[in-house]
C-alpha cells in the first residue's frame, strides 16, 4: 500500500455540511502524516458552465470565492490542531469549464481524469455534495467513482444531513394525520351535516392521503413532539399578529406622510432555523411582516428586502427568528444572540457606493453607519 | 333578528353598511387596476392582480355576510385558492429556466 | 347592550380594513419599484384582509360558515407571503434591480 498516492480529492459545492466535510479532511490528512505520508488535499470545484458562457464570470467568481472559503476553513482546522500549516499540501482548482456536463457518469470522468494528473486515488465526498445541483444524483456519481478504481469515503458529518427528499416512503403516522387532516377539513367545508357527508368525506381523505402519504411531510409526526409543536405554533401566533399590526402602522405612516421616504434596502442574513419548513416558516413570517420581503431563500442564507430602518433593524434583531426556534425545537433553542450579535447580517445596497451590489463588504461597513442615522431621522 | 337587519342610522341597516364597504372595496381595486395595466414589468402586473384577487375575496366575504349568503364564503375560498396558484404558475414561467420553487 | 358593541365592533373592524386596504393600494400606485410595492401589497393581504374577515366572521355569528371565515384567514396567511416571494424572487432572477435612495427612477 506504501505506493498508493496520497492526494486526495474533495469535490465541493456550497452546502450545510461542507464546513464539517472539510473538517473531516483535515483530520485525516494529519492522521496521514503521522503514518509519514506526507499529505495533499485537492479541493475541487466542477464547474456546471462553460468560461465562455455569458454570464460566466459571476459564476467562476462564486466559485472561486467558495474555493478561498475552504482554504481559509483548513488553515483554522490545522491551526486548531497545532500543526505546521506547510504539512499539508492544500491546492484548489475549478474544472470542467470546457464543456457541459450533463450525467453523474461525466462528472466522475472528470474527476478520475483530475485524480490522474494529480496522482491521487482517494476522493472524499460531502454527503450533501449536489451534482448539477441535486442530492440525488449522488448515489450514482459515488457508484461511477467506485467503478474506476478511486476510494469512496463519505465524510462522516454529524447531525443527520440528507435532508428529507421530496418523495420518502410514507408510514402509518403521516398516513393518518393526513388523513385525520382532510377529513376534518372536509366536515368543516361541509358544515358536518350529517351521514351522506361523512361518507364522502371519508371517501375523498382517503385518497388525499393514499396519494399525497409520501410527500407531505417532511418527518413523521410524533405523539409526543407534534402536539407541543403545534400548541408552540398557536403561541407565536399572537405575537406575530402583534408584528404584522406594529410594522403595518409603521409601513402606513411612511406611505401616507408625504414628508417620510422610504429607504428600501437589499440586504442579506444569515439564519439558523434548519431547511425546509422551518425555514418556510421563517421566509414567510418575514415577508408576512409588512416592510420586510424575503426575495430569495439559499440554504440557510435569506436574501431579504426591507422597505424601513426600522423594519431593518427588527430583522437584523432576529425575534422572528427566535420564536421559529422556539416554535420548532422549544424553549432552549429560543436563546440565542441576534443576527446583528453574530455578525450575520449585511446590507447589500448602499446609494453612498457607486455601483452597489459589487462592493457588498463596504455596503456592510457604511450601512451600519448610515443606519444609525437614518434612526435618528426615524425618533424625530 | 340577526345583525345584518338590525338597524343602523337613518332605516339604512348594518347589511347596507357592509354593501356599501363592499362598493368602497370594488373602487380600491379600480385603483389598483392602473398597477396591473401599467406594470412596467410584469412581476408588478402579477402583484397587482394578486392584491386584487386578494380584495375579491374580501369583497365575497362581505357580501355574503351582507346578503346572508353564507356559501359565499366557499367561493371566496376556491377564489383565494385560484390566485395563490396564478400567483407561483406565472412567477415561474416569467423567470427564463423557471427557477422559482 | 351586547348587541351594540357587536356593531360597533364591526363598524370599527371594517374601517381599518378599508383603512389598510386603502394604504395598500396607495403604496402599490405611488412606490417606485416592485419590491417595495410588494411590501405594501402584503398589506391589504394581512391587515386589511385579516379586519375585514373579522368583521364578516362578526357579523355572521356562531355558526358553520363563520369557521369558513376563519381557514380563509388562514389560507391566505399562508399563501399570500409565499406569492410574494415568488413574485419577488422572479423579479430577482429577471435582474430587475431594487430601488435605493439616490437612483433617479421613480
Amino acid at each position: 500500500m506504501t505506493d498508493t498516492p496520497a492526494g486526495v480529492i474533495v469535490p465541493v459545492t456550497r452546502s450545510v455540511t461542507l464546513r464539517q466535510t472539510v473538517g473531516y479532511v483535515i483530520q485525516r490528512a494529519l492522521d496521514q502524516l503521522a503514518d509519514g505520508e506526507p499529505p495533499q488535499i485537492h479541493f475541487v470545484f466542477i464547474a456546471s458552465w462553460r468560461a465562455d458562457d455569458p454570464g460566466s464570470t459571476a459564476d467562476r467568481k462564486q466559485a472561486d470565492e467558495l474555493l478561498e472559503q475552504v482554504t481559509t476553513w483548513s488553515q483554522f482546522e490545522l491551526e486548531a490542531a497545532n500543526a505546521d500549516p506547510d504539512s499539508v499540501t492544500i491546492e484548489t482548482a475549478v474544472i470542467g469549464d470546457d464543456d457541459y456536463r450533463f450525467s453523474p457518469t461525466d462528472y466522475a470522468d472528470l474527476l478520475t481524469e483530475y485524480a490522474e494528473t494529480h496522482n491521487s486515488s482517494h476522493v472524499v465526498i460531502d454527503p450533501e455534495y449536489s451534482l448539477v445541483g441535486h442530492t440525488t444524483l449522488l448515489e450514482p456519481f459515488e457508484f461511477e467513482l467506485q467503478q474506476r478504481d478511486l476510494n469512496v469515503t463519505e465524510a462522516p458529518v454529524d447531525r443527520s444531513t440528507r435532508r428529507g427528499r421530496l418523495v420518502d416512503p410514507g408510514s402509518p403516522a403521516r398516513f393518518l394525520t393526513l388523513f385525520g387532516g382532510s377529513f376534518l377539513f372536509y366536515q368543516v367545508l361541509g358544515g358536518f351535516s350529517g351521514l351522506f357527508d361523512i361518507v364522502t368525506g371519508v371517501a375523498t381523505a382517503l385518497i388525499v392521503a393514499i396519494a399525497l402519504d409520501d410527500v407531505s411531510f417532511y418527518r413523521d409526526p410524533t405523539l409526543t413532539g407534534s402536539p407541543k409543536r403545534l400548541l408552540r405554533a398557536v403561541l407565536y401566533v399572537p405575537y406575530l399578529l402583534y408584528e404584522i399590526i406594529v410594522s403595518n402602522l409603521v409601513v402606513a405612516r411612511v406611505i401616507l406622510d408625504p414628508r417620510a421616504d422610504i429607504d428600501p434596502r437589499l440586504t442579506k442574513i444569515r439564519v439558523f432555523v434548519g431547511s425546509g419548513f422551518p425555514l418556510a416558516t421563517l421566509a414567510n413570517s418575514i415577508t408576512l411582516t409588512p416592510g420586510t420581503l424575503t426575495v430569495k431563500a439559499d440554504d440557510q442564507e435569506l436574501y431579504v428586502h426591507s422597505l424601513v430602518p426600522f423594519a431593518r433593524d427588527g430583522l437584523f434583531d432576529g425575534a422572528l427568528e427566535r420564536w421559529v426556534r422556539f416554535v420548532f425545537y422549544g424553549r432552549e433553542a429560543a436563546r440565542f444572540p441576534s443576527p446583528l450579535d453574530r455578525g450575520d447580517t449585511e446590507v447589500l445596497q448602499d446609494p453612498a457606493a457607486a455601483d452597489p451590489p459589487e462592493s457588498a463588504s463596504a455596503a456592510a461597513a457604511d450601512g451600519g453607519v448610515d443606519r444609525g442615522v437614518d434612526t435618528q431621522e426615524g425618533d424625530r | 333578528m340577526s345583525v345584518v337587519d338590525t338597524t343602523l342610522i337613518a332605516g339604512y341597516t348594518v347589511g347596507d353598511g357592509l354593501v356599501l364597504a363592499a362598493a368602497l372595496f370594488v373602487t380600491l381595486a379600480v385603483a389598483m387596476l392602473y398597477r396591473a395595466i401599467m406594470g412596467p414589468t410584469n412581476q408588478d402586473r402579477v402583484l397587482a392582480v394578486n392584491v386584487l384577487g386578494t380584495n375579491t375575496v374580501v369583497i365575497l366575504a362581505l357580501l355574503g355576510a351582507a346578503l346572508g349568503e353564507p356559501w359565499f364564503l366557499d367561493i371566496a375560498l376556491v377564489y383565494a385558492l385560484l390566485n395563490f396558484l396564478m400567483s407561483i404558475a406565472i412567477s415561474k414561467f416569467t423567470v427564463e429556466r423557471g427557477g422559482v420553487i | 347592550m351586547i348587541a351594540t358593541a357587536r356593531i360597533g365592533l364591526i363598524a370599527v373592524f371594517v374601517t381599518l380594513g378599508l383603512f389598510f386596504t386603502f394604504v395598500s393600494t396607495a403604496g402599490v400606485i405611488r412606490l417606485p419599484d416592485v419590491f417595495s410595492r410588494a411590501h405594501t401589497a402584503s398589506q391589504a393581504d394581512t391587515l386589511g384582509a385579516g379586519f375585514t374577515l373579522a368583521a364578516v366572521a362578526l357579523t355572521l355569528g356562531w355558526q358553520s360558515a363563520t369557521v369558513k371565515t376563519v381557514l380563509l384567514l388562514v389560507f391566505i396567511f399562508v399563501t399570500n407571503p409565499t406569492a410574494a416571494h415568488a413574485i419577488a424572487r422572479a423579479a430577482y432572477e429577471e435582474g430587475i434591480e431594487p430601488w435605493t435612495t439616490g437612483d433617479d427612477r421613480r
